[in-house]
């Protein structure tokens, strides 16, 4: 190969492969372990009105929602637990439950997920979590896909939108 | 009378006109030939890229954040890169046109051997590392995550019985280089590639959620193996088969050339639309009792006059013992015309033809057919005795015919030391040099045994020959 080939193949090749790499920086923001930085980079709810009096993003995720909201409810979605539809994919049914309280979400319960066989239960383990508390800060079933786990956040994504309709939540 | 003296300088420009109208025409076709080749080479490149750019682009990188998770990554990505690279295997020993006409089949096949051993090893990496990889993420051992993977796992079983046929097919391509294997043994494990491809494509769809439904990804990925296995398909089996029959080959003669070296002539029809050239190969089939099953490439020995089909042989191995038998009348299927052992490779005006033994057979032919000017070419023929200098009366004829120097080297090689030349001429003092003076500027072609082939490469660079500059046809024994 003549040098100015060879150049041109590995600019070419360097290219192509920041292309990728661009492509997929957004699932990249969304996996970092504190998602603070996914609410600037991905979160592309458009409008989060009940949040801009309330500060208080629940960041501790693993523990129960704190729901320390005093913030005055004046319309919006009952306090309550709806069930979301069930969602069937090559790996199994997905079905949610979304906790509403005080016009927001506070908590995202998996009532099944993925279980066709035994890495798509690992999958699930892995992912649901970190959809829910992709979730619970972007307060909108919008929020970006987990890679290696498509199948169930879209599922479980589908399922919460069907549980916000049914509670008439709009974020 | 003074009008005369100007003839023959009009006469001397217009020749060197047209000389050096040759020498750009060759430059030419040469300076194409390399554009083409960077260009399929580059495409190589990009498409172990697009492999690792539809990684990142699924989040790949993602399992690069976590410790635990890395193992998994690199298993994806070796998985990848082995499953793409198996691809241009296949598509390097399908003897596409274009892949034949910029490197030569030869050479695509040694490239295609070249990627054997790093394919298996990407792969046995992809399977090691996802054992261990989504052992960690699932609480099981390597061993119980593969079994796990095997019992419980959409596609799997068979993607690791594919891993298996692949080691027996890398396994028989190492040994048979050792030729402790039969041909037709190695031929038949070999064919278990597909077998292999075939089995492990199915996990690539389903397992991985980088070629899931609905992705572009695996229209990509699938139109990539698409095209591999038809491209084996139309040129490894439709156009050999319909070729074959459209030419309706026969064999007219079989002549004893010397002891054990027969020349088969084949007659058919429409042989000039082969376009076939003097040292281009075939793989034939002779369709005679005890020789239909086995195919053999042979050089063409003459140019192909539009009418007959010639190649001379030496009974080396059972398939060109049995060739003696063979009765005029006999079908004969091919593959072909392949190889660019012709003017194809030409960078020069210039040339000299180095051949030996039953290697002279394809120089005599390329000499016939090269396109070349009085005193252009040297030929230089070796045969440890005079009979080895198979078709000499005929490569001599031409050389009178195209006024090219002819040198003929006869006898064994001197004892202890390492050369091409005969121990007379090595004697003397002769050298590449000395026997083709014009050697620094011309191209060089040469056909041998490959230890002697390896010797008189090794000269030539040393003369300072550019690898562009060296032609060489090695013959196995």
């Amino acid at each position: 190969m003549r040098a100015r080939s060879a150049f041109f193949a590995g600019m070419g090749s360097a290219a192509i492969i920041a292309i990728g790499w661009q492509a997929g920086v957004g699932t990249l923001v969304s996996a970092l372990p504190e998602s603070q930085a996914s609410a600037s980079g991905t979160s592309n709810s458009a409008s989060s009105a009940t949040t801009s009096n309330s500060s208080t993003s629940t960041t501790d995720t693993s523990a129960a929602a704190p729901a320390a909201t005093t913030a005055p409810v004046a319309s919006g979605p009952a306090d309550g637990t709806y069930d979301g539809s069930v969602v069937n994919t090559r790996f199994g049914t997905v079905q949610v439950q979304a906790v509403i309280s005080g016009g927001k979400i506070t908590d995202v319960i998996a009532v099944k997920l993925t279980d066709a066989d035994r890495k798509s239960i690992a999958i699930s383990q892995q992912v649901a979590p970190m959809v829910r508390s992709e979730v619970l800060t972007a307060q909108s079933a919008h929020v970006a896909n987990i890679s290696g786990g498509t199948y169930t956040t879209q599922a479980y994504l589908q399922s919460l939108q069907s549980a916000l309709d049914a509670a008439g939540f709009t974020g | 009378m003074t009008s005369t003296a100007p003839l023959p300088t009009k006469a001397a420009t217009r020749r060197n006109n047209v000389a050096t109208q040759r020498e750009t025409q060759i430059k030419k076709r040469y300076t194409a030939r390399l554009r083409r080749g960077d260009l399929l080479e580059t495409i190589v490149y990009f498409s172990v890229a697009i492999v690792l750019a539809l990684f990142l682009a699924d989040g790949g990188a993602t399992y690069f954040l976590s410790l635990k998770d890395v193992t998994t990554g690199i298993g994806i990505v070796t998985g990848l890169v082995g499953s793409d690279l198996m691809l241009i295997m296949l598509i390097l020993a399908a003897r596409i046109p274009v892949i034949d006409r910029t490197f030569g089949h030869d050479k695509a096949l040694a490239v295609h051997r070249k990627l054997g051993k790093p394919v298996l090893y990407l792969i046995l990496a992809h399977m090691f590392l996802l054992m261990v990889g989504y052992g960690i993420a699932q609480g099981l051992n390597p061993i119980a995550e593969a079994i796990d993977m095997i019992v419980n796992q959409q596609d799997m079983s068979i993607a690791f019985i594919a891993t298996g046929l692949l080691i027996a097919v890398v396994v028989t391509s190492l040994v048979i280089v050792r030729r402790k294997l039969s041909y037709e043994f190695w031929y038949i494990v070999h064919l278990l590639s597909y077998g292999a491809i075939l089995l492990a494509l199915p996990h690539q769809f389903t397992q991985g959620m980088m070629f899931a439904e609905g992705t572009w990804a695996r229209w990509y990925w699938m139109a990539l193996y698409v095209g591999a296995l038809a491209s084996i398909t139309i040129f490894r089996v439709i156009i050999p088969v319909a070729s074959s029959l459209r030419h309706d080959l026969r064999v007219s003669s079989v002549d004893i050339e010397a002891p054990g070296v027969v020349s088969v002539t084949m007659t058919g029809r429409d042989i000039n639309a082969l376009r076939a050239q003097g040292g281009q190969f075939f793989t034939w089939r002779f369709w005679a009792p005890n020789m239909w099953w086995d195919a053999h490439p042979y050089s063409l020995s003459a140019h192909p006059d539009g009418r007959s089909l010639r190649i001379t042989v030496r009974d080396l191995g059972k398939g060109s013992a049995r060739l003696l038998s063979l009765k005029p009348g006999t079908r004969v299927s091919f593959e072909g015309p392949y190889g660019i052992f012709t003017d194809a490779s030409r960078t020069t005006k210039k040339a000299v033809f180095v051949g030996a033994g039953i290697g002279i057979t394809p120089i005599r032919a390329i000499l016939e057919s090269s396109d070349l000017d009085p005193l252009e070419a040297t030929v230089i023929l070796r045969g440890s005795d005079a009979q080895d200098v198979y078709l000499w009366q005929e490569t001599y004829d031409l050389c009178v015919e195209k006024s090219a120097s002819l040198r003929v080297l006869v006898g064994h090689r001197p004892k202890g030391v390492n050369t091409w030349l005969s121990a007379e001429a090595y004697s003397k003092g002769e050298s590449l040099l000395t026997l083709a003076p014009q050697i620094k500027n011309s191209d060089l072609y040469i056909c041998g045994p490959t230890p002697w082939t390896d010797l008189v490469v090794r000269d030539a660079k040393r003369l300072g020959l550019h690898d562009h500059q060296i032609h060489a046809e090695r013959f196995d024994f």
